[in-house]
């Protein structure tokens, strides 16, 4: 009886202790919230109060109307479909055969990517920059595009190789006496035992060049050409006191999809990247 | 005999031919911009010489390795400095954390666990923004309404170096635990529960069970992805730059990591040749770092 109180009260302890913490953990999170929806913008008064005496969605409205949102969310996705097209176009086929065949170069390569996967792309900006212009790619999407795959080809090529490293060859071998070719073997056995990785790699790159902001400020110039990130980046950059409200609503805007598509992968994130070579 | 030779040679053709696209792609994205890198280092090239730069050597890398007062070995001890305190802490409180969400008979576990993993998912340009002017902003800054409150001065809290570290590393640590989180409870869960049974007859304490039990067996479960995290630690740019040295709104604090000093070089200083030796400098510590460490791919050979 005793024990069983005793128990009862560390549990009661932690269940507090863990309250707290995830109470901590959205302070500014709930705070952005509070700020986006309260209507008195009293934000210098002292009178502030962390729940809103009166609730208003002007600021998410605003959003909308003053600032080209839904221009930059169309810039966003464009660059963003594109660059997961293109990253997983090119790294299934690179995956699938330096995970099965043998060749020479091929450690050699493997090496070298690990490598170049630690080199941040930001260090080469200034040569991205100096390659990128005389072609007048500097300022279009095109150019974005080039960057934003580059960096997420390593990645995909790695992630993926490391997945279908874990698919039973033998699964393959039988198909192959029935006298199936390498790319039917891929699109019929492979590529459906493989979505947990393509899921999960696209999304990766999709949030990648969601989140990208230093690219694309540097090389986009004008607003009708930023990305929601490059936006963001520049409405908080005139921060004043009346901005902060809409930039707080924007800032819940933007990252609500990728919290649904994060939350939605959860369950085949731990099978998708733990199993490949690179974590993002 | 030759028949046999001729097929090898035919897969590798067919091999490099399906991973040619992605290939190419990394040779001339990445692999070709890392040697003009290593080439615009050897030039003085910058805004006055963007097209008439001419080759001078080694001296962009005397002048980062060599000259203290370039700012350069300050940034790279500071980024030891940096990596070592943020990995030290995430280590423990994950572990702590990591253990109270093991608690046997907790039943809200998985409640916690998705409510702690939430600033994992979050765009992490998004959190540093919010961070930046939601909590440390002098004016309007939660953390500075409460100050008033509590009858105190409004502080600065990026302004000078020392309290910029501590909210850099406050704002890097919301964002990090959630992985290093997951990760140890994940590893903690594979740990074999007999082993604690007997060692709690033995009468072994918490600390004890946490030394010889836990510890050795969640090691080689961590140590890759602790690896990962130690990388992108040492690389960290977003944190401090957005915090503390976006162009325009300098906050006060000369805080440095090796990245944000590169990326300062090229495009606030425009000194591209230099900061493209500091680049090169870089890539060569990432390498020897890998290489200490040994990370390499494990392979079934």
């Amino acid at each position: 009886m005793h024990r069983k109180g005793k128990q009862r009260l560390k549990l009661t302890l932690v269940n507090l202790i863990l309250i707290l913490v995830c109470f901590v953990t959205f302070i500014p999170i709930l705070y952005a919230f509070s700020v986006s929806i309260n209507e008195q913008n009293s934000l210098l008064g002292s009178d502030f109060s962390f729940i809103p005496r009166r609730v208003t969605i002007a600021n998410y409205r605003r959003v909308f109307t003053e600032e080209p949102v839904v221009l930059w969310f169309r810039n966003s996705m464009i660059l963003a479909v594109s660059t997961v097209v293109i990253a997983l176009g090119t790294g299934i086929p690179a995956a699938y055969i330096f995970s099965r065949r043998r060749f020479p170069g091929r450690k050699a390569i493997l090496q070298l990517l690990i490598l170049l996967y630690a080199f941040p792309s930001l260090l080469s900006m200034t040569a991205l920059y100096k390659l990128l212009s005389p072609m007048g790619l500097i300022n279009t999407r095109t150019g974005l595009i080039i960057v934003y795959t580059g960096t997420m080809a390593v990645f995909a090529l790695w992630n993926m190789k490391g997945y279908f490293d874990t698919i039973p060859v033998e699964l393959e071998e039988a198909a192959k006496i029935d006298g199936a070719g390498p790319l039917r073997i891929v699109l019929r056995i492979i590529l459906p035992l493989a979505k947990p990785t393509i899921a999960v790699t696209a999304m990766m790159v999709l949030i990648y060049v969601w989140n990208e902001y230093i690219f694309s400020i540097n090389f986009m110039t004008g607003e009708s050409t930023y990305t929601l990130a490059a936006g963001l980046y520049s409405l908080q950059a005139n921060e004043t006191s009346g901005s902060w409200p809409v930039f707080s609503a924007a800032s819940l805007l933007v990252s609500l999809p990728i919290l649904v598509i994060f939350f939605a992968l959860q369950k085949n994130m731990t099978s998708g990247l733990t199993s490949g070579g690179v974590k993002g | 005999m030759k028949k046999a030779n001729t097929r090898k040679k035919y897969g590798t053709l067919i091999s490099y031919l399906w991973s040619a696209p992605s290939l190419i792609l990394i040779c001339l994205i990445v692999i070709f911009p890392i040697l003009y890198t290593g080439y615009i280092s050897l030039t003085n090239m910058n805004v006055y010489h963007w097209f008439t730069y001419d080759v001078i050597g080694l001296r962009n890398y005397r002048e980062a390795l060599l000259v203290f007062d370039s700012g350069f070995l300050s940034a790279l001890l500071l980024t030891v400095v940096w990596t070592v305190a943020n990995m030290i802490l995430q280590l423990v409180i994950a572990y702590l954390l990591a253990n109270l969400l093991n608690t046997k008979g907790l039943r809200l576990r998985n409640c916690y666990r998705t409510l702690l993993i939430v600033p994992w998912a979050m765009p992490g340009y998004v959190s540093i923004l919010l961070w930046k002017t939601g909590m440390f902003n002098s004016q309007f800054g939660l953390l500075n309404q409460w100050m008033e409150k509590l009858g105190f001065s409004p502080v600065r809290w990026l302004a000078n170096d020392i309290s910029a570290f501590v909210c850099c590393t406050i704002v890097n640590l919301w964002l990090a635990l959630p992985f290093m989180i997951t990760i140890i409870d994940g590893a903690l869960q594979s740990v074999d529960q007999s082993y604690y049974e007997s060692a709690l007859l033995d009468g072994a304490g918490w600390l004890q069970r946490t030394r010889y039990i836990t510890i050795p067996a969640i090691r080689p479960i961590i140590a890759p992805s602790v690896v990962i995290t130690i990388f992108t630690t040492f690389k960290q740019f977003d944190v401090i730059y957005l915090l503390t040295q976006q162009a325009g709104a300098k906050t006060g604090a000369h805080i440095h990591t090796i990245l944000t000093y590169a990326y300062e070089n090229a495009f606030i200083t425009n000194n591209y040749g230099y900061s493209s030796a500091v680049s090169m400098i870089i890539f060569v510590i990432l390498i020897l770092f890998s290489y200490v460490i040994n990370m390499k791919p494990k392979e079934e050979s």
